[in-house]
């Protein structure tokens, strides 16, 4: 992969074929897919989503000492406002010295929309370096700039001279796609562009040292980047790192939370280890092909399933995978014995999930061994990611296959319907649509949560023991349904789930 | 020509425009827009204001055509005339309020062309252009009210002697708007009035489509739906007048005097539901007697936020509750002389109490204010500084409240340290709630 050249990152419905509209079975969706005939679906009613600059600012906006300028009207980035003077706790988890939220507005109005923003961004870009100080100021380009032709590559080449901190461009307007997960490979694409890589008279030192020659490159040897997400935990992200400490691994977490410098170096790695291929199939696919860092990308440690294979692939990669099976035996061992009392509660329990296809994917294989049945699903999208991960799926749990699956972000019209009528015990879903399911009177367990653990073997025991917690008292969702009615008209809970979905077989 | 703004405390026209149809009985919005638009402002309107919840059909449901880059090329007026059909069977709404975001408005999609195919349906579909680059929250408010008058609100030539329209309070962007309306409607209620908020507790589109037959539009706000007002005098021939969001004794009086004034209401009424007011009022505020004075729990102020709010804020911290407000900071895009009737706002008080007012929509520069208004400590032994200090503001302003170890109430948006349901801080009732508040902060962290 090598589009590091462009200024632009691809979008996913053409890098990745990626699909925004489906309703179906499990198995009509995988065959399809590999068809490669789903990308096309649309929508003749849709619902809002967020879009890639909204989703961009979830890994951004926890980068440290740096300034976010959004270069748009006043409305963009409004996500930034709901966190703002909440979201410092998390950022002190990793850094005892954050600073909060940091960002400005471009506002660009009428008269900009006509004459050009540029001048706005210059004297924000300005501004940011002279009243913080920061190590990178990230510019984040939105849809009105775009259209009205600033050319911010240009501004930003010619301001790098002028201010101290570096500059990252990130190209994430919002009407480019509709897949909001592209948003990763436009953050992805500035930080390879501008943060990634050491200066050349650095990297080439006068005199070189033999020994300390052979101990870095020791040390780079078994050092893996695992790559977080900004929906996990600290704790998750502690347990992730113990469980490859045990294999005598150095681990360096990129990208959230990290600062701008350590990216500099991130090349000097054995493996590059995704927890979600939604997230970094990019980064790591280049750097690969920039660095020759070898990745391990198939599937997130979510469940004892999936953590056995991410933990037994890298060990596979280090040749040590009989200490990883030891270490996966006696983990599992007494993993379930402590799952004994959640299992004989928890089966038979009827579940729906929604969010990520990484996370659901996984999550629905984490339930149906605790003894639940997965009635259906809802992705975000779906492209070879998950394929991938529902082949895996319907082959150990070959029931699954009937499983409903409904593809869109968001769109909980949809999503009443499905409730509606397969009425599960719980609703596992990605926050921002969850209310509507309580609304329901469905009880909620939310699909990932930063002040909550989810991964790891650790994370399989947390999950079935708030599932059970959340199972134990149903009734604020129970009061919900007798006072509070969704919008939609009554007879659309007796049509087809997928009316509205249009399949373009043409193309 | 405007500027960029620091950690800004709105969002856009269109934010405002969703946020004012959000909470309008019965009416479902309808996003011309962009794929993101609809999510990306979803979270301001929902956990910056208090956790208020996606509402009836907003949030995720909100619907949207998603515009994305084939409708930019080609247009996209045909798959918002299908977004609206579909809309109208499938969302159970009195009224469908079509609203566009900036993309849309500059390709120059005329989505009045598709809201004229639905002349004549059951549903009552109208609409207009919001993108956001045209402005902040309040100008969507501002649009939207517009719109009502001239496409909603019925003409209606006799006009009702008792009944008043209550605007200015906006919702979601006041995040207490709700309990607010209830208790300006209240004292109304008190001077003999049946009321109109449209956006609070019991009230009806219908109300709304009545509306042009009240005796007068009360603008609570000397910026706020001002510009609607003179609209809705125009159309509906009814006229308005402007006067200061009240909080507590001192400026809920001048607020009731106002509306005597203008209602031609006899003063002696007027000043015995003042005395009334104040009976009760005082009856719970001198509870705080002995704390305040045990513990000296008076202190230097200051207000960041809208023009509503900071110059009620302050009116009631030094004419109320006995404080020093020695500084405003004012956050709203404003023009000169709009800035001149807000200044104004912050005279006459009881107390003689006089606060620096400054215009400034950037977050960083409340600290810079506070350090020029009350000095910076560099050690010296003998110094006056911030101290004891409050910040009433908005989460934001938690940063600095922080930084300067001074205590902080977030009572302006963004408020996402709070859930709010239905209180408010207008009016008599509405000052105890924030004597609550602001005392417990105080008491809370000894």
């Amino acid at each position: 992969m090598d589009y590091i050249k462009e200024k632009t990152p691809p979008i996913r419905e053409e890098r990745l074929g990626a699909c925004m509209a489906f309703g179906g079975s499990c198995c009509d969706i995988s065959n399809q897919s590999k068809k490669g005939c789903l990308f096309n679906n649309n929508r003749t009613f849709s619902q809002s989503q967020g879009c890639q600059l909204t989703l961009s600012l979830a890994i951004l906006n926890t980068i440290r000492d740096s300034v976010i300028i959004v270069h748009s009207p006043i409305g963009c980035g409004a996500n930034l406002v709901a966190q703002a003077g909440v979201s410092k706790g998390y950022q002190k988890l990793r850094d005892p010295n954050a600073f909060g939220l940091r960002w400005i507005n471009t506002n660009l109005d009428e008269v900009d929309v006509i004459n050009g923003g540029e001048e706005k961004l210059r004297s924000a870009i300005l501004y940011a370096d002279r009243e913080y100080r920061p190590s990178a100021i990230i510019v984040m380009n939105s849809c009105v700039p775009a259209l009205i032709g600033d050319d911010i590559d240009t501004l930003i080449e010619e301001l790098q001279q002028q201010v101290a901190a570096r500059i990252v461009p990130v190209h994430c307007e919002g009407f480019k796609t509709r897949i909001q997960a592209t948003a990763y490979d436009a953050v992805y694409h500035g930080i390879l562009r501008t943060l990634v890589g050491i200066e050349e008279e650095e990297a080439d030192p006068v005199i070189i040292d033999e020994l300390e020659e052979l101990k870095k490159r020791y040390r780079i040897s078994r050092t893996v980047n695992v790559l977080n997400v900004s929906s996990m935990s600290r704790s998750d992200e502690q347990g992730l790192v113990k469980l490859l400490q045990s294999l005598d691994l150095n681990v360096r977490i990129l990208p959230c939370y990290a600062h701008p410098d350590d990216f500099e170096d991130s090349f000097e790695a054995a493996l590059n280890v995704s927890i979600c291929a939604t997230h970094d199939d990019y980064f790591v696919e280049h750097m690969k092909s920039k660095y020759g860092v070898p990745f391990i990308l198939r599937t997130i440690p979510i469940g004892i399933a999936n953590t056995n294979k991410w933990l037994l692939d890298i060990a596979r990669f280090f040749g040590m995978e009989e200490q990883a099976q030891k270490l996966i035996d006696s983990e599992v061992r007494e993993l379930n014995q402590a799952l004994a009392p959640y299992r004989q509660f928890l089966q038979g329990k009827t579940a729906f999930l929604g969010g990520g296809e990484i996370r659901i994917i996984t999550t629905a294989e984490l339930l149906h061994s605790l003894g639940m049945e997965v009635l259906g699903l809802r992705g975000f999208h779906f492209d070879r990611y998950g394929e991938g991960l529902l082949e895996e799926l319907m082959a150990e749990i070959p029931e699954s296959e009937k499983a409903i699956i409904n593809i869109g972000t968001g769109q909980p019209f949809e999503q009443a319907n499905l409730l509606s009528r397969y009425k599960p015990d719980v609703f596992v879903g990605h926050p921002g649509g969850n209310g509507w399911a309580n609304k329901q009177g469905i009880p909620v367990f939310p699909l990932f949560g930063q002040a909550y653990d989810y991964m790891g073997y650790v994370g399989v025991y947390e999950v079935a023991r708030r599932l059970t917690r959340t199972l134990k008292n149903t009734s604020y969702s129970q009061n919900l349904v007798k006072h509070v009615r969704l919008p939609y008209r009554q007879d659309w809970y007796a049509e087809d789930p997928f009316a509205y979905i249009k399949q373009d077989l043409a193309l | 020509m405007s500027k960029f703004v620091e950690r800004p405390r709105y969002v856009c026209s269109l934010g405002g425009a969703v946020g004012t149809i959000k909470v309008l009985p019965r009416t479902v919005p309808i996003l011309h827009a962009a794929t993101g638009c609809g999510g990306n402002v979803a979270t301001a309107l929902n956990q910056a204001a208090g956790y208020m919840g996606s509402g009836y059909c907003a949030g995720q449901a909100l619907p949207s055509t998603n515009t994305s880059e084939r409708e930019i090329v080609f247009g996209g007026e045909e798959r918002l005339s299908e977004q609206i059909a579909n809309t109208i069977k499938l969302v159970d709404g009195d009224l469908y309020f079509v609203i566009t975001g900036c993309m849309v408005d500059m390709i120059g999609d005329n989505i009045h062309n598709s809201i004229k195919q639905f002349n004549g349906g059951k549903a009552r579909v109208i609409g207009a252009e919001t993108g956001g680059f045209r402005g902040n929250y309040y100008k969507g408010y501002e649009i939207v009210l517009k719109t009502l008058f001239q496409d909603f609100v019925e003409k209606n030539p006799a006009k009702d002697k008792g009944l008043v329209n209550l605007w200015g309070v906006v919702p979601i962007q006041d995040v207490f708007w709700k309990g607010n309306l209830t208790l300006i409607k209240d004292l109304l209620v008190k001077l003999g009035y049946r009321v109109n908020t449209f956006f609070g507790e019991g009230e009806t589109l219908e109300d709304l489509q009545n509306s042009a037959a009240a005796a007068l539009n009360i603008v609570v706000s000397d910026t706020f739906g001002v510009e609607a007002a003179q609209v809705f005098e125009e159309v509906h021939s009814v006229p308005y007048i402007t006067v200061p969001f009240p909080i507590g004794d001192h400026g809920s009086q001048r607020f009731l005097r106002a509306i005597g004034n203008a209602l031609g209401i006899e003063k002696a009424f007027v000043e015995k539901v003042i005395k009334e007011e104040q009976a009760r009022y005082y009856s719970y505020f001198e509870r705080i007697a002995d704390v305040y004075s045990d513990l000296d729990l008076q202190r230097y102020a200051v207000v960041v936020g809208d023009s509503n709010y900071t110059q009620a804020l302050a009116r009631f911290l030094a004419d109320d509750l006995g404080w020093l407000p020695g500084l405003a900071v004012v956050t709203d895009f404003l023009d000169d002389e709009q800035k001149d009737t807000v200044r104004g706002q912050f005279n006459g008080y009881e107390s003689g109490i006089e606060a620096e007012v400054v215009f400034d929509t950037d977050a960083s520069n409340v600290g810079k204010y506070i350090a020029r208004h009350w000095g910076q400590s560099r050690g010296q032994r003998y110094f006056e500084g911030f101290n004891p200090g409050f910040i009433l503001g908005s989460a934001i302003d938690r940063d600095i409240a922080e930084k300067l170890g001074v205590p902080q109430l977030t009572v302006t948006y963004p408020i996402s340290n709070r859930v709010v349901l239905d209180r408010g801080y207008a009016g008599y009732s509405g000052a105890l709630r924030l004597t609550e508040d602001i005392l417990s902060v105080l008491v809370g962290n000894r």
